[in-house]
């Protein structure tokens, strides 16, 4: 239903404009004007950038924000500041469209944006799906719809394939994601990495949590009682380091059982890199599933 | 001890009690036992785990933390006032907190190597940022012995400015996003942190100030008839001065490298006090730090309970009741105790 709704948007909202532009609809709903060629864009966020380039635009990118470090290329791109938001370099690089962000990006920033004639576009990537949906319109967008499509199966293929190999395992482990290993920043309600856990094999504790990014109390983690928990802490991370801020933990299942990883935060990022997070994560959550390539 | 005391203290007890017992994860009943069990050294039926970590690990820790850091500032609160010799004074609107802020932030996040041990080097961090501030602040409101309470706040306002500016600025360059979260949590005020370990330094630099503070009563109370009086009384006024000023940036400084800039309660908490004690110090420091530790309790049990989702820095709450007060305070326009 989701997709036809989409879909119907994209049919619908595209229609050719009196100034030999035309009229879109970003994922924020925003109807955003933006000429017939697009030549030259920039990404507001490390993630946007990633998808640009899954989706073939890689050529397009004229510019990155100072956090990005992915694919290889970008380092010889200049470097902009977008928190707090440097509106001047971007203009300087004459560009023809901004992708923004909705999860990073501050939406009143479009409205400077607009000040100066520079359309801003909205991706938001809260599930999967919405992944590689936004690569095909991202293609679509820039006219490398071959390419994205191309990338965007591949993708799905394998996260099919991932799928096949967790769905009938006996176990689906409680996981607790964390951000950070002292204040517990989370994830709450629709974001894409149940998602992942889910597709991992594992449950998230943290699914239905009303709040977008909650902040955990050490008692809901110790109630919950998580039989894995996973954080964006880097490789080789060590739980005596969740210990030092959480010392009441130390019967939790996760860590009686030593089942605390880090993983890259790279690869966590919601960009196409989360398919390699996806294999990852299951593979720390199911070594014995033939998880291993 | 008379009775005012001890109903405080009957009450603070009962305080922390609700304190612990509160919460979704745990039933009020289950935890009754495991402090029972705890206090008990082991009677009665052994408590669940999770259960046990929960209220003897995680709430009883907070619930003193509160208790500490709320009497601190109560008692530090009062020994301002009759510094300055005006109700309006307290270590955040005297601008000690924000640079007791920006020293642990300075340390927090790398700018400055760790002295003898990690975890004293925060506090002392703090303790020297606290002194800085109220440096400033002292030397600009007073000049030939007179002290402008217009100066006094003025200069208390441009100082938080400035230290809450330079903890901004530090924490805004920290190359590590993550620490940056924390920090900015940790600048509204928060107890989230507590554990038995971060208690102890708040703990012993609290109890060293309440000692001290008692043990000045007597010179403190010739201290709000004023500086030439108390001199005339043998109470040696600038020695007391020095003293007050170190002893408020360190008791400060401990507690804001703990749980961050917890401001008002100094403000409220005195004056509620001497309605009840009158203005002897004897009376009014000991009263202060019980009703300090109720307060910030209470103040923990509403932060917890408005957004039990988001961990509500208990900074925003004790602001919400001290703003309302010191504007009403102001308008009194009563520039002295009476």
């Amino acid at each position: 239903m989701r997709q036809i709704c989409l879909l119907f948007l994209v049919i619908t909202g595209c229609s050719a404009s009196s100034e030999g532009g035309r009229t879109i609809q970003d994922d924020l709903g925003r109807t955003v004007e933006v000429p017939h060629s697009i030549e030259r864009v920039v990404p507001l966020a490390p993630n946007i950038t990633e998808l640009l380039f899954a989706s073939g635009a890689g050529s397009k990118v004229v510019g990155v924000s100072a956090y990005d470090d992915f694919p290889p290329a970008v380092d010889s791109l200049p470097q902009y500041s977008v928190i707090p938001m440097d509106f001047e370099a971007i203009v300087a690089l004459d560009v023809d469209l901004v992708f923004a962000s909705e999860q990073v990006n501050n939406p009143k920033d479009a409205n400077t944006f607009a000040a100066v004639g520079i359309p801003v576009y909205f991706i938001a990537v809260n599930t999967l799906e919405d992944l590689t949906r936004a690569m095909r319109d991202l293609g679509e967008l820039l006219g490398t719809s071959e390419a994205a499509h191309k990338r965007a199966t591949q993708l799905e293929d394998s996260l099919a394939q991932l799928a096949v190999l967790t769905a009938n395992l006996p176990e689906k482990p409680d996981v607790l994601f964390l951000v950070e290993t002292s204040t517990l920043y989370a994830f709450g309600q629709g974001s894409y990495i149940h998602d992942i856990i889910d597709i991992a094999g594992g449950h998230s504790i943290t699914k239905t949590q009303s709040i977008r990014f909650p902040i955990l109390t050490d008692e809901f983690v110790l109630a919950s009682n998580p039989d894995v928990i996973v954080g964006s802490f880097g490789p080789g991370f060590e739980k005596a380091k969740l210990l030092a801020h959480h010392p009441a933990w130390d019967i939790l299942s996760a860590i009686v059982s030593d089942q605390v990883f880090g993983l890259d935060p790279s690869i966590l990022r919601p960009g196409p890199r989360l398919v390699a997070g996806s294999w990852e994560l299951a593979r720390v959550l199911h070594p014995e599933a033939g998880t291993n390539p | 001890m008379n009775r005012w005391t001890t109903a405080l203290l009957l009450l603070a007890l009962f305080s922390v009690m609700v304190s612990v017992s509160m919460g979704r994860e745990v039933s009020f009943t289950e935890a009754l036992s495991v402090l029972w069990h705890h206090v008990t050294f082991g009677y009665g039926a052994v408590p669940d785990p999770i259960a046990d970590r929960i209220v003897w690990h995680l709430r009883l820790p907070r619930a003193v933390l509160a208790l500490i850091v709320g009497g601190g500032l109560g008692i530090i609160g009062a020994a301002m006032q009759t510094l300055v010799r005006n109700p309006l004074a307290e270590p955040y609107i005297l601008g000690i907190s924000s640079g007791a802020t920006a020293g642990a932030s300075l340390f927090y996040l790398g700018f400055l190597p760790p002295l003898i041990s990690k975890a004293l080097s925060m506090p002392i961090a703090a303790f020297a940022g606290g002194l800085c501030a109220i440096l400033i602040v002292y030397s600009v409101a007073g000049s030939r012995g007179h002290l402008s309470v217009t100066r006094l706040l003025l200069a208390g306002v441009a100082v938080a400015s400035l230290m809450g500016a330079i903890a901004s600025f530090i924490t805004l360059s920290s190359p590590d996003p993550d620490k940056l979260r924390s920090v900015l949590f940790w600048l509204l005020g928060s107890l989230h942190l507590a554990t038995w370990t971060t208690l102890i330094w708040p703990a012993i630099a609290v109890s060293i100030g309440l000692v001290v503070l008692l043990v000045l009563a007597r010179p403190l109370d010739g201290m709000l008839t004023g500086d030439e009086s108390a001199h005339s009384l043998g109470v040696p006024v600038e020695s007391v001065k020095r003293i007050l000023i170190v002893l408020a940036s360190l008791v400060t400084g401990s507690i804001v490298a703990a749980s961050g800039a917890i401001g008002f309660v100094g403000l409220i908490v005195p004056h509620a006090v001497r309605s009840f004690t009158g203005v002897t110090h004897r009376r009014v420091l000991p009263a202060s730090f019980i009703a300090g530790a109720i307060f910030l309790l209470w103040a923990d049990l509403a932060a917890r309970a408005l957004l039990p989702g988001a961990q509500l820095p208990v900074g925003i709450v004790t602001a919400l009741c001290g703003v309302p007060f010191f504007l009403i305070l102001l308008r009194q326009n009563r520039h002295g105790f009476g």
